[in-house]
C-alpha cells in the first residue's frame, strides 16, 4: 500500500535534512505506528504520505514515495485527499465552519459531487464514528475526544484507503484519548483501513499496532542500520525510549516482550511462580519518596475553598497544602476544577469562600499581578506569554512588570543557564522548539524567585526526553526550597516526580498521600508497573526491580 | 503580459474613480441643478450610487480573487478577520469616547506587511465580517467596505514604497522597524480616520437631507452647497472623525513597531508560500 | 423560513420604495409597515440587532426634521425668524422646510427599519451561505472568521490572565501590547495550521488558475461604461436616456462576468436553498412594490410621489392604488403561516449582545 525509498528532505531555511534516506513499507490494512523523539521527523513523514510535503511546505525532496498507486510528490494534496485522509494535532485548529455535519461535508464539497452523494458519504462518516447523536451540534461545545473524531470523520468523507494521523491525541485528557484510539482501532479492525498513527505515548496502543515504525533523532546516538521498521517486539527491543512494562520486560529479559498488563501478568508469573500479588508483605518494601519531617508547616494553605460559575459549583471545599520543597502533584479527571483552584490560588479567580495562605499571609483579595511576585504560575499554553523579541527580553519584561530590574532576585543570565538557553539568549522565542519554549516560559514566570511554582499540564505532547528535562530541572528548584504543585493527567509524570499525589474530584479533594498508596490502589491513576503489580506500593520500573530483588 | 497588466491597472483606476465620484457626486448637482426640476430623476441619485460603489467593489472583489488565492491567505484572511471583530467588541467594553474604532489600525499594519491585495481584501471582510456580527448590515455597508478595502490596500502601497526605498539593509532579514515607517504609518493612520468618516457622512447626506433639488428656486451654486455640507458635517460627524483619527495615530504609534515586528517574522517564517503581492 | 437571499430582495426594495416615494403619507405607510413585518417576523431566538428599530426611527426623524428646518429657509409659511447674522442658521424657519425634514426622516427611518429587520431574522450562517459561486473564497474567509470569533475571545482571556501571571498591568494603551501581539502570532499560527488541514482534504485545487484575460477585459469594460454613463448623466443631463442605458450595459457586463467566475469554480453545496411558496410569495409582494414605484403603469397618480411642501405647504397626495402596491412588502408576514424550517437549530446561532 505504502512504499517509501530512499526518502530524503529538507525543510525550505533548514540545514539539516528532517528525513534522512527513509525506506520502508507499510502494507495494506497494517496499523502502523510512528514513533521518536521530538524532532525526528515524524510529522514531516506523515505529511510526505498525502503531498503537504513539498507542496505545502516548500523545500527539497528526494526519493520515491507511492501511496496506493499514486505519487504525492507528482500528483499533489488535492488529488491525494482522495486517498489519504490527514488528522492533525490540534483539535481546534482544524475547523472551517461550525457545525458537525458542515463540516464533514467541506471536503465533499470541495470535491464538487452531487448532492445526493455528499449527503449518503456523511451520513456514512457520522455512522463510522458514531457521531450521528451530535449532527448539530455546535464544533466548539464538543469535548476534545469528540472534536477528533469529527475531524477522522471528516477526513473519512473522501473515503480514502489511508488515514494517518499526527499525534491525535496528545493535546486530550486520557479519557478523550481513549475514545480516540478505540475508534481507530475499530477502523482498521472492522473497515481494513490502513492507519499510520503518530504518537508519543506508544502504551496506550502499542497492543494494536502490526508495525512499529521508529524513527532516529537528526543527532542520533543510534548506530546506522538501525531496525526502524518491523512488528513491535522486534523494534522495541532496540529501542532507548520505552513504555515502563516493556522497559521491565527487557530488563528481566521476558520473552516475547509484554505489551499488555495482561501479558505482563503472565509473564511475571512464569518468572516468579507462587508468587500472588495480593499485598500484605510486600508493602514493606515500598519504597519511600522524599519522607517528610513531621511538623513542618506548609508554605501553601489552601482551606475549604468554593467557587462556582454561574451557579454551578465546581469547588466544594477544596483542601490542600503543600510544604517548602515538596512537589505535589494534582490529579482527577477532566473538569473537575483543577485549573479553576490553581486559579483560586494565583488571584485569577475569586472564590466565595475559603482562605488561601502563603507562609502565613493570606493571598485572597490580592491583584495577581501582586501575587505572582511570590507564586509562579506556567499557563498550559506557554506560547500565551511570549512575545518579545528575545528569550533574555522575555525575563526582562517580567522583572520591569514587577519594578525589579534594579535588583533582580536571580540573575537573568544565571537562571538561562539553569533553563540550558543560553545558547538562544538572543533568538526570537517562536523559532524555538515546544520544549525551548516551555522552557521560555517557565523563566518568565521564575525570575522573580517565587517561593511557590504552579504548573498547570506542562507535559502534554512532550516525549519522554523533555519529561526527564523537567522533572530535573523541578527537582532543582525543590532542592532550593521552593514549594511545587502540579496538575497533570500523566501518571507516569506522578509516579516519577511527586512526593505526594492529590486527588480532585467533585470539588473536593479527596485523596492526599503519598504516590504509592494514591496512585497505587486506584485503577483511573494507575501507572503500568502499579497495575502490574498492584498493592505492592511500586510505581516505575525501577521500584519493580529493585522490590523483586528484594523478593528474590 | 503586457495588456493583462494594464488590463488589470484599469480595474483598479476605474474602479477608483467610480469610488471618488460617489464621494463627491452630491457637490455635482448644484452644477445641473438649474435646469433640473422636480421630478423623479434626481431622487434615486442615493440608490444609484450605492449600486455603482456596490458594482465597483464586486468588480474589484472579482479582479483580486482571480489570482490565485491559496489556502493559506484564506485561513490567515478569516483568523485576522475573526481576531479584528474580537477587538472591536473591546471598543464597546472599554469606555472610549465616540467614533474610535480599533478595526482601522489593524487593517492598515497588515496591509503595510503583507501588501496591498491583501490588505484591501482584510479591510473589506473585516467591516462586512463586523456589520454581520454586530448587526450593522444596511445600505451603507457597501461603502464601508469598499472605503476599508482602500485603507488596506494604500497602506500596502506604503509598504511597497517603503522598502523600494533606499536599501540599506538586505530585505529578507529586515525586521527592524525604523521610526519614520511608524510615523508614515501614523499619519496615514490620521488621514483615513477623518477620510472615511468624511466618506461615511457624504453617503448619509443626502439621506438625511434629501435631494438637492428643494433648492432649485434659490439658484444655489457650489460654494452653498459646500457649504451647506460643511455644517452637516460639523454638525453631526467631525468631532466623532477627530476621536477616530487621533485614536488610529495612537494605536499606531504605540503599539505599531512592535506589532509590524512580529507579522513580518511571521512572514519570514512561511514565506516560501507566495504570499501575493499588490 | 424564508431564504437569505428573499430577505435581502426585501429590504433593497424597502430602499428602493423610500427613496422614491417622496411623500410623508408614503413614508409613513412604509415605516409602519416595515415595524408590523420587524415585530412579525422577529422572535427571541433571532439575533438581536444593534439598533432597535422604532427609537432609530424617531431619532432620525426628529434629527432631519430639526437639521433641515433650521438650515432651509425656503417656504412661505413662516413660522419664526432668526437673527441673520448667525452663520446658516439665519433666517426664517419655515413650516415647509419642517415638513421636508419630516419627509426625510421618514424615509430614512423607514429605510433603517428594513435593514434592522434583515439583521435580526437571517441566521447568520444563512447570510454567508448566500455568497454567489464567484465569491466563494470570501464565503470560506467569512465562515472561518465566524468560527474563530469564539475562539478567539477564549484565547484573549487566556492570554491575559497568562501576561497577569507574570505580573503584567492594564493600566494604559501601551499595556495592550503583550495582550495583542500574542493573540495575533498565536491566531496567524493556528490559521496556518487550519490552511494545511484545508489542503489535506483537498481545498484550493482550481485556485491555482487565474482568470483568463477575456474576464479581466469585460470587467474592465464594463467600468468604463458605468463611469461615462453616469458622467454623462451627472454632467450632460440632457443625455439622460443613452447614459443610463450605457450605465445598464455596464451593470450587466460586470454581473456577467461575476457569473463566468462562479462558473469556474467547482463546487457543490451541502445545504440546498429551499425556495419554498412563501419566497415567491414575498418576491411578488416586492416586485409589486417596485412596479408601483418604478414603472409608469396607467392609472396611477405618480405625481403623488414627488410630493414637494414648496413654495406653500399643502396636504400631499395619496394614491390608493400606489398605497396599495406598497402594502405588498407586507408579504413575507405571511412566511409564518408556514411551517418553521427543522433543519437548523436556531437557538445555537452566534448570539451577538
Amino acid at each position: 500500500m505504502i512504499e517509501i525509498t530512499h526518502l530524503t528532505y529538507t525543510y525550505p531555511n533548514a540545514t539539516r535534512p528532517a528525513l534522512e534516506d527513509i525506506t520502508l513499507q507499510i502494507g495494506d490494512g497494517e496499523f502502523a505506528l510512528v514513533a521518536g523523539l521530538s524532532g525526528s521527523g515524524k510529522s514531516t513523514l506523515l505529511r510526505c504520505l498525502n503531498g503537504l510535503v513539498p507542496h505545502f511546505s516548500g523545500g527539497r525532496i528526494n526519493g520515491r514515495v507511492t501511496v496506493g498507486g499514486h505519487d504525492p510528490v507528482a500528483e499533489g494534496p488535492h488529488t491525494l485527499s482522495q486517498v489519504v485522509g490527514f488528522v492533525f494535532q490540534n483539535p481546534e485548529a482544524q475547523f472551517v465552519l461550525d457545525r458537525v455535519e458542515d463540516e464533514i461535508a467541506f471536503a465533499l464539497e470541495n470535491s464538487g459531487l452531487p448532492r445526493t452523494e455528499m449527503r449518503l458519504r456523511v451520513e456514512e462518516a457520522l455512522d463510522l464514528l458514531g457521531l450521528a447523536a451530535l449532527r448539530n451540534r455546535q464544533l466548539e461545545m464538543l469535548s476534545g475526544g469528540e472534536k477528533q473524531r469529527v475531524a477522522i470523520a471528516a477526513a473519512l468523507a473522501l473515503r480514502p484507503r489511508v488515514l494517518a494521523l499526527d499525534e491525535p491525541t496528545s493535546q486530550l485528557d486520557p479519557q478523550s484519548a481513549e475514545e480516540v484510539l478505540q475508534a481507530l482501532v475499530s477502523l482498521n479492525r472492522d473497515l481494513g483501513l490502513t492507519i499510520v498513527l503518530a504518537e508519543q505515548r506508544l502504551e496506550r496502543i502499542l497492543s494494536h499496532a502490526d508495525r512499529l515504525i521508529y524513527l532516529p533523532t537528526p543527532n542520533g546516538c543510534e548506530p546506522r542500520g538501525y531496525p526502524f521498521s518491523g512488528p513491535p517486539r522486534e523494534v522495541l527491543q532496540a529501542v532507548e525510549q520505552v513504555p515502563p512494562l516493556v522497559a521491565l520486560g527487557k530488563a528481566l529479559h521476558w520473552d516475547p516482550l509484554p505489551l499488555t498488563i495482561k501479558e505482563g501478568r503472565a509473564c511475571a508469573g512464569q518468572t516468579l511462580p507462587g508468587q500472588t500479588w495480593a499485598g500484605g508483605a510486600e508493602r514493606a518494601s515500598a519504597p519511600c519518596h522524599n519522607a517528610r519531617p513531621a511538623g513542618d508547616l506548609p508554605l501553601l494553605r489552601v482551606r475549604d475553598v468554593q467557587f462556582g460559575y454561574n451557579g454551578a459549583a465546581v469547588l466544594r471545599g477544596a483542601s490542600l497544602d503543600v510544604h517548602a520543597g515538596e512537589l505535589v502533584t494534582l490529579m482527577g479527571r477532566n473538569g473537575s476544577g483543577k485549573t479553576t483552584l490553581l486559579k483560586c490560588i494565583a488571584g485569577l479567580l475569586r472564590p466565595r469562600q475559603g482562605t488561601v495562605d502563603l507562609a502565613g499571609e493570606t493571598l485572597l483579595g490580592r491583584e495577581t499581578a501582586d501575587i505572582c511576585r511570590q507564586v509562579g504560575y506556567l499557563p498550559q499554553d506557554p506560547d500565551d506569554l511570549l512575545f518579545a523579541d528575545t528569550v533574555a527580553d522575555e525575563l526582562i519584561v517580567t522583572l520591569r512588570n514587577h519594578a525589579l530590574l534594579a535588583h533582580p532576585p536571580i540573575a537573568p543570565d544565571a537562571l538561562l543557564a539553569r533553563l540550558g538557553l543560553t545558547g538562544v539568549a538572543s533568538a526570537y522565542p517562536r523559532d524555538l522548539s515546544v520544549g525551548q519554549r516551555q522552557r521560555v516560559a517557565l523563566g518568565a514566570v521564575t525570575v522573580t524567585r517565587p517561593r511557590l511554582l504552579i504548573l498547570d499540564e506542562p507535559t502534554r505532547g512532550m516525549d519522554y526526553g523533555a519529561k526527564q528535562e523537567l522533572v530535573r530541572l523541578l527537582r532543582e528548584w525543590q532542592a532550593e526550597g521552593t514549594a511545587i504543585l502540579l496538575v497533570t493527567h500523566d501518571v507516569e509524570l506522578a509516579a516519577e516526580a511527586a512526593d505526594r499525589v492529590a486527588v480532585l474530584s467533585q470539588g473536593q479533594v479527596i485523596a492526599d498521600a503519598a504516590p504509592g498508596e494514591v496512585l497505587g490502589s486506584s485503577p483511573l491513576f494507575a501507572p503500568q508497573i502499579a497495575r502490574l503489580f498492584p498493592h505492592t506500593g511500586w510505581l516505575t520500573p525501577q521500584d519493580a526491580l529493585a522490590g523483586l530483588a528484594r523478593i528474590a | 503580459m503586457m495588456l493583462r497588466r494594464a488590463i488589470s491597472g484599469s480595474i483598479y483606476v476605474l474602479s477608483g474613480a467610480i469610488g471618488f465620484l460617489a464621494f463627491l457626486y452630491p457637490f455635482f448637482t448644484p452644477l445641473q441643478g438649474q435646469s433640473s426640476m422636480v421630478t423623479g430623476h434626481s431622487q434615486d441619485a442615493p440608490i444609484v450610487t450605492v449600486a455603482l460603489v456596490a458594482l465597483s467593489l464586486i468588480a474589484l472583489l472579482i479582479e483580486l480573487q482571480g489570482q490565485a488565492i491559496s489556502a493559506k491567505t484564506v485561513a490567515m484572511l478569516g483568523v485576522l478577520v475573526a481576531i479584528t471583530s474580537v477587538l472591536r467588541f473591546i471598543e464597546v467594553v472599554i469606555p472610549a469616547p465616540g467614533g474610535f474604532s480599533p478595526v482601522f489600525a489593524p487593517v492598515i499594519l497588515v496591509g503595510y506587511v503583507f501588501g496591498g491585495r491583501f490588505g484591501f481584501l482584510m479591510g473589506t471582510f473585516t467591516l462586512l465580517a463586523s456589520a454581520l456580527v454586530t448587526g450593522g448590515v444596511g445600505p451603507w455597508l457597501p461603502y464601508q467596505m469598499y472605503a476599508a478595502g482602500w485603507v488596506g490596500m494604500s497602506a500596502g502601497w506604503l509598504g511597497w514604497l517603503v522598502r523600494r526605498g533606499p536599501k540599506r539593509h538586505g530585505d529578507a532579514g529586515r525586521t527592524m522597524v525604523r521610526g519614520l515607517e511608524v510615523l508614515l504609518l501614523c499619519v496615514l493612520g490620521f488621514i483615513w480616520g477623518l477620510l472615511f468618516g468624511a466618506i461615511m457622512n457624504i453617503f448619509f447626506w443626502p439621506l438625511a437631507t434629501g435631494p438637492a433639488d428643494q433648492t432649485w428656486s434659490a439658484g444655489t451654486g457650489l460654494v452653498e452647497t459646500l457649504s451647506r455640507y460643511g455644517v452637516f458635517y460639523l454638525a453631526t460627524s467631525l468631532g466623532w472623525d477627530l476621536v477616530r483619527a487621533v485614536g488610529n495615530a495612537a494605536l499606531i504609534l504605540l503599539l505599531g513597531a512592535p506589532v509590524v515586528r512580529a507579522l513580518m517574522r511571521f512572514r519570514q517564517r512561511f514565506q516560501f508560500e507566495a504570499i501575493p503581492d499588490a | 423560513m424564508l431564504d437569505a437571499r428573499t430577505w435581502l430582495a426585501w429590504a433593497l426594495t424597502v430602499l428602493v420604495a423610500a427613496s422614491l416615494a417622496r411623500n410623508p403619507l408614503y413614508g409613513l405607510l412604509l415605516l409602519f409597515i416595515t415595524w408590523v413585518v420587524y415585530a412579525l417576523c422577529s422572535s427571541q431566538q433571532s439575533r438581536s440587532a444593534a439598533f432597535s428599530p422604532v427609537r432609530l426611527a424617531l431619532w432620525m426623524i426628529l434629527f432631519a426634521i430639526i437639521f433641515n428646518g433650521l438650515t432651509v429657509h425656503l417656504g412661505d409659511t413662516v413660522l419664526f425668524r432668526l437673527p441673520a447674522w448667525l452663520p446658516l442658521l439665519g433666517g426664517t424657519i419655515t413650516l415647509e422646510a419642517l415638513i421636508y425634514g419630516v419627509t426625510n426622516g421618514l424615509a430614512l427611518a423607514a429605510i433603517l427599519s428594513g435593514f434592522a429587520t434583515i439583521n435580526r431574522v437571517i441566521p447568520l450562517r444563512d447570510l454567508v451561505q448566500v455568497t454567489p459561486r464567484a465569491f466563494h473564497e470570501a464565503g470560506v474567509v467569512l465562515s472561518i472568521a465566524l468560527t474563530f470569533i469564539p475562539q478567539t475571545t477564549r484565547s484573549l482571556t487566556r492570554i491575559r490572565e497568562a501576561q497577569a501571571v507574570r505580573g503584567h498591568r492594564l493600566r494604559g494603551l501601551r499595556d495592550w501590547l503583550p495582550i495583542v501581539v500574542p493573540l495575533l502570532v498565536n491566531g496567524l499560527e493556528r490559521s496556518m495550521g487550519l490552511a494545511e488541514a484545508m489542503v489535506a482534504r483537498g481545498y484550493g485545487a482550481t485556485a491555482d488558475q487565474a482568470h483568463p484575460r477575456r474576464l479581466q477585459a469585460l470587467l474592465s469594460l464594463g467600468l468604463l461604461m458605468l463611469l461615462g454613463g453616469w458622467g454623462s448623466r451627472l454632467f450632460f443631463p440632457t443625455w439622460r436616456w443613452p447614459a443610463s442605458l450605457l450605465m445598464l450595459g455596464g451593470a450587466a457586463l460586470v454581473i456577467i462576468a461575476a457569473w463566468l467566475t462562479g462558473r469556474t469554480v467547482q463546487r457543490t453545496s451541502y445545504r440546498p436553498h429551499r425556495w419554498t411558496v412563501w419566497d415567491g410569495l414575498a418576491l411578488a409582494g416586492c416586485a409589486l412594490t417596485l412596479a408601483v414605484v418604478v414603472l409608469p403603469l396607467p392609472g396611477l397618480e405618480r405625481a403623488s410621489l414627488g410630493y414637494s411642501p414648496y413654495p406653500r405647504a399643502t396636504l400631499p397626495a395619496f394614491d390608493i392604488w400606489i398605497g396599495l402596491g406598497l402594502l405588498g412588502l407586507l408579504a413575507p408576514a405571511a412566511s409564518l403561516f408556514g411551517e418553521p424550517s427543522y433543519d437548523r437549530d436556531h437557538a445555537s446561532d452566534v448570539h451577538v449582545s
